[in-house]
């Protein structure tokens, strides 16, 4: 270590310690796969966004007399990634699917994270018979395989956007419901607790504006890794035949299904969309894991 | 010991009475009725007011629970729409091909996983070590039937190593009276067919076990990093036990533990990855089946396929539990 370093490692030192957000938030920043994980879930968003002006093609117009020969040709100067069996071009559906992905992404992990920020406050902040039956609810929640659950999820409501967005929302449920009702528990007994409660703080105000704020950084955390977790089962939901049925929008578990009918004379098909899956699931797992470590260092030495 | 077990199963009463009440209430969400779906669309009135009375469909709620409690615990589960065979038979032909997966992929996964996670951790922040959480975060992060279709496509259909498509061979001469295909050729002396069921079993075990890999690899890295600072650890080494023992019979025995409840979450995850790695390698089982009875809305399949699996799940993770109370005696006393 040169005197230099011991230099900056000193005054380091003696700044003041900020707030536990803008602390977190240094350390985050050092982390090179934190800041990977953002620089690929950033891409994709702005492609998401700028979709219509990406794609070289629209997603639906069909080239018939490209497959005129059969399925598919592969990667050309026009189309940089080929045409898929209706003779649309691969890389604007790819990039179309970021939309989607991104969309009902989002949208199911904010589902999930409501009701279950809900029902674990409640269950943790009131306990007793309330705890008692939200938590034996989630129980028999998570005894089913949370695809399984997706599934007859979207059984009931028929395949479709706004379904898979539910399904996948609900079978999150029980992950967030069980871990805000572990914080809050151990919240509960805290001293600032007490002396809010000391005070005459009505129970409502204590629990939205005391306990939650602090329970608050776990939750963050296993929403980054439930947003992987999410993508994924959207996918494949989408892959199972129970995306949008509209066969016009462009979903990539729905596109690696017809990939997979052509896989032995088009296997790009299924390698492009699979690869989008996997950088952003990828980006949103490295995420999650570098803000663990930022928020608590503590918690996870190991990982 | 015995306390604890009944104690574990007592717990699941409440559980499984719950999950029989909220598939009850699903079936009956499900769009469209048994009438519609069994009478067709024309039916008169008279025709459906009948059927319902038939099948009791008229009766208030609470006796068509009870009743359908009473069915289901006499293992009466109904008859497929689509296939018209008896739902306990069809389970039984394909419960044995999903298990068979399951077992493959999680033999799999602890065969790579737990060396992997190891020597990871004594290795600790060498390249070894990089390399592994690299994997297992790439491993999470691949969607099973992505990865099902590539191993399809690279060693199914460009290298030509492995069949891609089944359970066996159709030209393969075998009984099954098992029902597990790889046990089945070697209890019968078929060596051809066991031979040639493994290698149908290769790809998709891959597939299915590619998360459990990374999540096994995972744990037993920080779980090895936490027992070898633990002071009999210290002790051996400080009394001169070689250190490949130490490691052998101090740090890895240890660290097992809590990969062992590991095991039994992962579980879910393979009944779940069952249902796409399934569908990818044309396997006949539970996966499979329940997604095609999504097609076909075959109510009774679905019903008691989510129900049979959730108990499945619910059962291993309690073999765990106890299995986990019995080598760690610190759990069943708390």
């Amino acid at each position: 270590m040169s005197v230099a370093q011991i230099q900056e490692l000193a005054l380091e030192r003696q700044q003041p310690a900020g707030g536990l957000w803008s602390e977190a938030f240094r350390r985050f920043r050092r982390n090179p796969a934190g800041i990977t994980g953002v620089a690929f879930v950033g891409a994709f968003i702005l492609i998401a966004i700028f979709a219509p002006l990406l794609a070289p093609h629209s997603p639906t117009d069909q080239n018939l007399l490209l497959i005129a020969d059969g399925c598919c040709p592969g990667p050309s100067r026009e189309h940089l990634l080929g045409v898929d069996e209706l003779g649309r071009d691969e890389l604007s559906r790819v990039i179309y699917g970021a939309r989607y992905s991104l969309v009902v992404g989002v949208m199911s992990v904010a589902v999930g994270l409501s009701i279950g920020l809900l029902l674990g406050s409640i269950a943790g902040y009131l306990g007793g018979w309330a705890d008692s039956v939200v938590m034996r609810l989630m129980d028999i929640l998570l005894a089913i395989p949370s695809l399984l659950l997706a599934i007859g999820i979207v059984a009931m409501l028929g395949p479709g956007f706004v379904p898979v967005m539910i399904a996948v929302g609900v079978a999150t449920v029980p992950i967030f419901a069980r871990l805000l009702r572990g914080t809050i528990l151990g919240q509960r007994e805290a001293d600032y607790v007490l002396a809010a409660r000391s005070i005459g703080v009505r129970k409502r105000v204590i629990l939205t504006s005391h306990i939650l704020p602090n329970s608050i950084s776990p939750v963050i955390v296993a929403g980054t890794l439930a947003m992987a977790t999410a993508i994924i089962d959207v996918a494949g939901l989408g892959f199972l035949g129970l995306g949008p049925q509209d066969p016009a929008t462009p979903e990539w578990g729905t596109m690696l299904t017809t990939a997979d009918r052509y896989i032995s004379t088009a296997p790009f098909l299924a390698f492009f969309p699979g690869l989008a899956i996997v950088i952003i699931v990828l980006g949103f797992n490295l995420i999650g894991d570098a803000m663990r470590e930022a928020l608590d260092p503590k918690l996870r030495r190991y990982d | 010991m015995l306390r604890f077990v009944v104690r574990r199963l007592l717990l699941l009463v409440p559980i499984l009475l719950g999950l029989s009440i909220l598939i009850f209430v699903w079936v009956r969400a499900l769009p469209g009725t048994p009438a519609d779906a069994l009478l067709g669309e024309r039916a008169t009135p008279a025709a459906v007011a009948e059927f319902r009375a038939r099948y009791g469909l008229d009766r208030p709620l609470y006796v068509q629970y009870w009743s359908y409690v009473k069915t289901t615990l006499s293992g009466e589960l109904g008859t497929s729409v689509a296939s018209h065979r008896p739902v306990t038979t069809e389970i039984r032909d394909r419960f044995p091909a999903t298990v068979e997966l399951a077992f493959a992929a999680m033999a799999f996964a602890l065969f790579f996983g737990l060396p992997l996670g190891f020597f990871a951790a004594k290795r600790y922040r060498s390249p070894v070590d990089h390399g592994s959480l690299f994997l297992s975060l790439i491993g999470i992060s691949i969607p099973v039937f992505f990865l099902a279709i590539m191993l399809k496509y690279l060693f199914g259909v460009r290298l030509g190593w492995l069949p891609t498509v089944g359970r066996q061979d159709v030209l393969i001469d075998a009984e099954h009276p098992t029902g597990f295909y790889v046990l089945d050729g070697i209890v019968t002396w078929n060596w051809a067919a066991a031979w040639d069921a493994t290698q149908h079993l290769i790809l998709p075990a891959i597939a299915l076990g590619s998360i459990p890999l990374a999540i096994i690899s995972r744990v037993t890295r920080a779980s090895v990093l936490d027992v070898q600072n633990e002071d009999y650890v210290r002790t051996a080494h400080a009394k001169g036990v070689p250190p490949q023992q130490v490691d052998r019979r101090h740090v890895f025995r240890n660290a097992l533990l809590p990969v062992t409840t590991i095991i039994g979450l992962t579980f879910g995850i393979l009944l779940s990855g069952a249902v796409l790695t399934e569908t990818v390698f044309a396997i006949p089982g539970m996966g499979s089946w329940l997604k095609e009875a999504i097609f076909n809305h075959d109510y009774p399949v679905l019903q008691s396929g989510i129900m049979f699996l959730a108990l499945v799940f619910v059962i291993v993770n309690l073999i765990v539990d106890v299995t986990y109370g019995f080598i760690d005696p610190r759990v069943r006393l708390s």
